[in-house]
């Protein structure tokens, strides 16, 4: 436990290792690294997709998803159960996303040259939501949150981010707590309590006495989070008294219609989104549990892998029928993929040195196939893909410029995507 | 003398020694001493006794004859009043008490104080200085929190603000310590740390929940359980303590990670898929340690088949899907081979070894001392004396669990200490690689040695850090940065756990009937489900039976929420808890709203989405140390708008109601006060509510006020 490294800060670390990267492997950094002493960096707003989606509807499939079975298919030692399917775009998919292999491949850009050095779920997941690595003392926000900071509110009673299927953790980061994202649980429910429990009149009186008497108390503590409560409770009120509320209400929409998605949370989940994204909503993440296939990967893929099928094809479908699809990108990631060895119990394991992400829609130039891997899925063959990269891709199509540096409250420099390279050539 | 280890009684005696040297010898110093003693107390005097002996102490209050003074040291004096000198006795009779009150027991107080000291001592280096002691309606508030997982009850708080005697504070402690309530406060932060889950692979694990609730009952000691939990094998229905392996089910390196970091602190995740880039870990010293379980199933695909594809025919879908249930739960178990099948991954890229190369085991050590330490040196000695590998497990587990090991006893201490004071001395808590890189090193190394020397009993360890006075001071009021050096002037201000929070609520709906209600549903579900005898078709119809049962029951008690047609069911349930009652037992708990009104740690683990609990911060029990404490807009509409503020403001409710029973306004306010609160308004809020009592609010208005307050949900 001596290495000389652990002195340092995490920042000098990296800077340290970038260093080492620079003489020892010949790359280059980007410019704004070098202390400012570099030429001006390239203007990322004239870069191709800049901004052209106005949202993004993100969907991360938990537990690490197995890219031989769905974006990368293989044949030979590591086929899955599933058998590929030839597209019309000419590249392959999956044996179980038929749907999406049918109806949407022209209007997909396909990552098959994604790298990770993180096989852990917990800090894998961290790193797909934030683009940067976990540490013991900041906490990164997501692409929802940066937008807030930087292109402001998306609407003005709704909030900007919303996460389906899980709770509001690995959101604001840094930023303050009104950043985080809004947590739906279940779909189904959409966003529960939105009735007062009492009359208008009683209701004033009870917030007014409320402040009054929690008053001393609020002025007592100089609380990050206590102060984030108080400003929750008045977005909500907010929201309670707009319109717009209707949008999480997915009880609206015809029953017919919404079983195209599939009655399950991930189905469910997507359809919410496309609610909330055509009321004003930027960002939406609907994340989906169950790719933690160590075991039975073909009960697994069955199951799941028909699940996301159904739902992802109604979903692009849908915003394309609507014309939204344009201004909307789908993205679909996990935290790693699957290792190309079908283990002694039928699964597979983490596999974070090579998977795959797809993106659709916005500035996405479709029946796309970026980068690969080898012969069994097991490593990067060509144009190696980080999630820093990513994260700057999508980025960049929302309009935020990743050279921009933001200084977090303890006063350290972060950018969107965390120094990765947009990757301009599946944009359009 | 500074950080004192060794047995108590050792630490005592030395101490005693020092005392006589000390009231013989030094016979006259100056009377008043203003020099700030290791606690942070200021008033030091020379006290006399009769013989003309004394000794330089601070006056911690009188009880039964008996007045107890503390040295600087620590170390608290005894004598009978009787024995004081007598101008020293009237002053004995008329002072107020310093700090905390009487500490019960010297050798508490003594080990208190050490630790009191340590902090002090790097508040000073950082310039800084402790926050003055909390008040007693602020301590009660958090003790109770922190020991009985609740707020307390008005009667709680009334009778402890009122309790004059100078030990109270000690006392409250001592109560608390022994009772369920801080069983199921253990319960539920196990739970979040270990990701304990009715549901896993496929079947439900009530047997390791009950394993452990049992554990934290009974008080076994930490090392002691977790060593259980590393070795534990046969079925999860017969033995619980399997569920830890079971949990992660076929999944070794993910399991061992998690074992790593959660008990040890040692940050080795990255190490599983290549060398940590920071630290030392390499990939190979990870798969060494996987191979201590290199020789155990935990897949065990074949025992449950017992040829059920065949009975596809025989059987209804719904009998068939139940016969696969009863599978799955019966091929949940651990069984050690006589092999290590440990591997090296396919895709290995270090010089030092090749892929797919088989691995021995080896432990990894913090420091390149530590393979002297007698525990690394008996697991060489285990590793060698084996005929074969079948008990890799238990040496793994014996070093792990050892008080010698570097980072054991530590690891617990910092989770604990982190558990009273909302944050850790290290932080996160799950690295611990380098004890150095915190706030103060010294005091984390003495939490660890304290750790040992009360041989891992955690509620021994959390009385003694109760007894300090840096728990005992304030919260911290001011703006901490994140990422900043916290040394401890108290602790930090915290919002309640979500398991906190709705415990308190139950105990505002029922009072101290809170701990009344216990799931027992461990022995129902084995009985049902576990499969001893060879497998037939008329022993599964047998079970399924059973089973269909047993399901009935297991929805029933525990609620269902709000909506679509649950209403009668809840009247249903009501009735049912009442006939339960007459019986003098608590079958189920009482409902209100839909929501059952018993301890998060005897609800579903994790509850439902949408309940309380989950909307208030509980994990989802899938990864690890997970509970949240932010707050959420959802959030804030279940407590403007949701059940519990309904259960609260219903006149059924024993908060309500007793507010309801006074008939003065004051009295009103000054009972939901109490209640939500634990303190009295001040005269100010008295006013306001009064006023807006008169203007047509009703004291379930006030009760709906005071619940949303963040007075409420904040601990101090």
């Amino acid at each position: 436990m001596n290495s000389p490294l652990r002195s340092l800060d995490s920042i000098s670390r990296r800077r340290f290792a970038e260093q080492v990267a620079r003489t020892t492997l010949g790359v280059t950094l980007l410019p704004h690294l070098l202390n400012g002493e570099a030429a001006a960096p390239v203007d990322n707003k004239q870069l191709a997709g800049f901004g052209k989606a106005k949202n993004v509807i993100w969907l991360q499939m938990i537990g690490g998803m197995s890219h031989i079975d769905t974006l990368d298919p293989k044949t030979g030692d590591s086929k899955g159960p599933g058998d590929p399917i030839q597209t019309k775009a000419g590249y392959q998919l999956g044996g179980y996303l038929p749907t999406l292999a049918k109806d949407h491949s022209d209007k997909l850009a396909i990552i098959r040259s994604m790298t990770s050095k993180t096989g852990v779920h917990a800090s894998g997941q961290y790193l797909m939501r934030t683009g940067y690595e976990q540490r013991g003392t900041i906490k990164h926000p997501a692409l929802g949150a940066w937008a807030q900071e930087l292109l402001g509110k998306s609407s003005q009673n709704l909030p900007s981010s919303v996460c389906v299927n899980r709770g509001p953790e690995h959101g604001n980061g840094f930023f303050s707590a009104a950043y985080s994202p809004l947590p739906i649980h279940d779909p189904e429910a959409g966003l529960q309590y939105a009735q007062f429990s009492a009359s208008a009149d009683v209701m004033s009186q009870r917030l007014t006495l409320l402040n009054k008497l929690d008053s001393g108390f609020r002025a007592k503590f100089q609380d990050t989070n206590l102060k984030a409560y108080s400003d929750f409770y008045d977005d909500t009120l907010k929201l309670l008294s707009s319109e717009d509320l209707s949008a999480f209400k997915l009880t609206d929409e015809k029953a017919a219609e919404r079983e195209v998605y599939g009655m399950n949370k991930f189905g469910q989940g997507c359809m919410l989104a496309r609610r909330l994204i055509e009321r004003g909503v930027r960002f939406v993440e609907v994340s989906y549990g169950s790719w933690d296939m160590h075991n039975d990967i073909d009960e697994g893929m069955e199951e799941h892998g028909t699940i996301l099928d159904t739902a992802l094809s109604a979903l692009l479908s849908e915003l394309k029928a609507k014309g939204l699809l344009e201004s909307t990108l789908v993205v679909l990631c996990s935290e790693f993929g699957r290792g190309p060895k079908i283990n002694s119990r039928n699964g597979r394991d983490h596999h974070p040195k090579v998977f795959s992400t797809l993106l659709a829609g916005g500035p996405v130039k479709g029946g796309t196939i970026y980068g690969s891997s080898d012969k069994d899925g097991m490593a990067v063959a060509d144009k190696q893909t980080t999630i820093q990269d990513f994260h700057s891709t999508v980025g960049h199509a929302m309009g935020l410029d990743v050279n921009q540096v933001v200084m977090s409250p303890s006063n350290r420099p972060f950018t969107v995507g965390d120094k990765g390279s947009v990757i301009i050539d599946i944009l359009a | 003398m500074l950080f004192v280890s060794g047995a108590a009684d050792k630490t005592v005696l030395i101490m005693k020694a020092l005392h006589f040297l000390f009231l013989t010898t030094l016979a006259s110093l100056p009377l008043q001493a203003q020099t700030t003693a290791p606690d942070g107390n200021a008033n030091f005097r020379q006290w006399k006794d009769v013989s003309g002996r004394t000794v330089e102490a601070t006056f911690r209050g009188v009880e039964s004859g008996q007045v107890y003074l503390q040295t600087r040291n620590g170390f608290v004096h005894r004598i009978p009043l009787e024995r004081l000198a007598p101008e020293d006795l009237k002053l004995a009779q008329t002072l107020k008490p310093e700090g905390l009150g009487i500490p019960k027991d010297p050798n508490v107080a003594q080990a208190a104080a050490v630790i009191d000291k340590g902090v002090l001592m790097g508040l000073t280096n950082a310039g800084q200085k402790p926050n003055a002691l909390a008040s007693d309606e602020q301590f009660v508030r958090r003790v109770y929190l922190d020991l009985a997982g609740r707020i307390p009850t008005r009667e709680e708080t009334v009778s402890f603000l009122n309790d004059t005697s100078s030990s109270k504070r000690a006392n409250v402690i001592d109560t608390l310590i022994k009772d369920d309530g801080f069983s199921s406060r253990m319960y539920n932060y196990f739970s979040d740390m270990l990701r304990i889950a009715d549901d896993a692979q496929k079947s439900k694990f009530f047997t390791y929940q009950e394993w452990l609730k049992k554990q934290i009952a009974e008080n076994r000691p930490w090392n002691a359980v977790v060593r259980d939990l590393m070795v534990a094998d046969g079925k999860l229905l017969e033995n619980g303590a399997t569920g830890y392996l079971l949990r992660d089910r076929g999944m070794r390196l993910d399991n061992l990670s998690l074992t790593l970091s959660t008990f040890l602190g040692a940050n080795v995740s990255c190490a599983q898929c290549h060398d940590h880039p920071f630290a030392d870990w390499t990939q190979k010293q990870f798969y060494e340690m996987a191979a201590f379980f290199g020789s155990s199933d935990t897949y065990n695909k074949k025992a449950g088949n017992y040829g059920l594809k065949g009975l596809r025919e025989e059987l209804s879908p719904r009998e068939f899907g139940i016969a696969r249930k009863l599978m799955y739960a019966n091929q949940l178990s651990i069984n050690d081979g006589l092999k290590n099948d440990q591997t090296l991954p396919d895709d290995y890229k270090y010089k030092d070894a090749k892929p797919g190369d088989l691995v021995t085991p080896k432990l990894i050590t913090w420091t390149a001392n530590d393979h002297r330490l007698r525990c690394y040196q008996d697991a060489q000695t285990a590793i060698k004396k084996g005929d074969d590998d079948s008990h890799l497990r238990e040496v793994f587990a014996d070093w792990m669990t050892s008080p010698e090991n570097p980072r054991f006893a530590m690891t617990i201490a910092n989770r604990m200490w982190k558990l009273m004071f909302g944050v850790g001395l290290k932080e996160p808590v799950t690295d611990l690689d380098d004890p150095n890189a915190c706030s103060n090193p010294l005091l984390l190394q003495h939490l660890a040695k304290e750790m040992v020397r009360l041989k891992f009993d955690l509620r021994a360890f959390t009385r003694l850090i109760c007894n300090t006075q840096t728990y005992q001071r304030e919260a911290v009021t001011r703006e901490l940065a994140l990422g900043e050096p916290y040394y401890f002037p108290g602790p930090i201000l915290r919002r309640m756990t979500a398991e906190q929070a709705w415990d308190s609520c139950v105990a505002l709906a029922i009072g101290d009937k809170v701990d009344g209600f216990k799931a027992h549903r461990a022995d129902s579900y084995s009985t049902a489900m576990n499969i001893t005898t060879e497998v037939n078709i008329g022993i599964i119809k047998e079970k399924i039976t059973e089973i269909g049962s047993l399901m009935r029951e297991a929805n029933g008690t525990l609620g269902k929420g709000k909506g679509k047609g649950n209403k009668k069911k809840n009247k249903a349930m009501q009735a049912a808890s009442a006939a339960s009652d007459e019986e003098g037992e608590f079958a189920r708990p009482e409902m209100m709203q839909g929501l059952a009104l018993a301890r998060a740690s005897e609800l579903r683990q994790p509850e439902r989405d949408g309940h309380f609990l989950r909307m208030f911060g509980q994990s989802d029990r899938q990864i690890a140390d997970s509970n949240s404490e932010e707050g959420s807009v959802p959030q804030v509409l279940m407590l403007m708008n949701g059940e519990a503020q309904e259960v609260l403001s219903d006149p059924k409710s024993l908060v309500l109601a007793t507010a309801m029973g006074q008939t003065k306004a004051e009295d009103k306010v000054d009972s939901l006060y109490l209640s939500f609160l634990s303190r009295k308004p001040t005269a100010s809020e008295m006013t306001e509510a009064k006023q807006s009592l008169d203007a047509g609010l009703t004291s379930a208005d006030l009760c709906w006020v005071l619940f949303n307050s963040r007075e409420f949900v904040f601990v101090q």
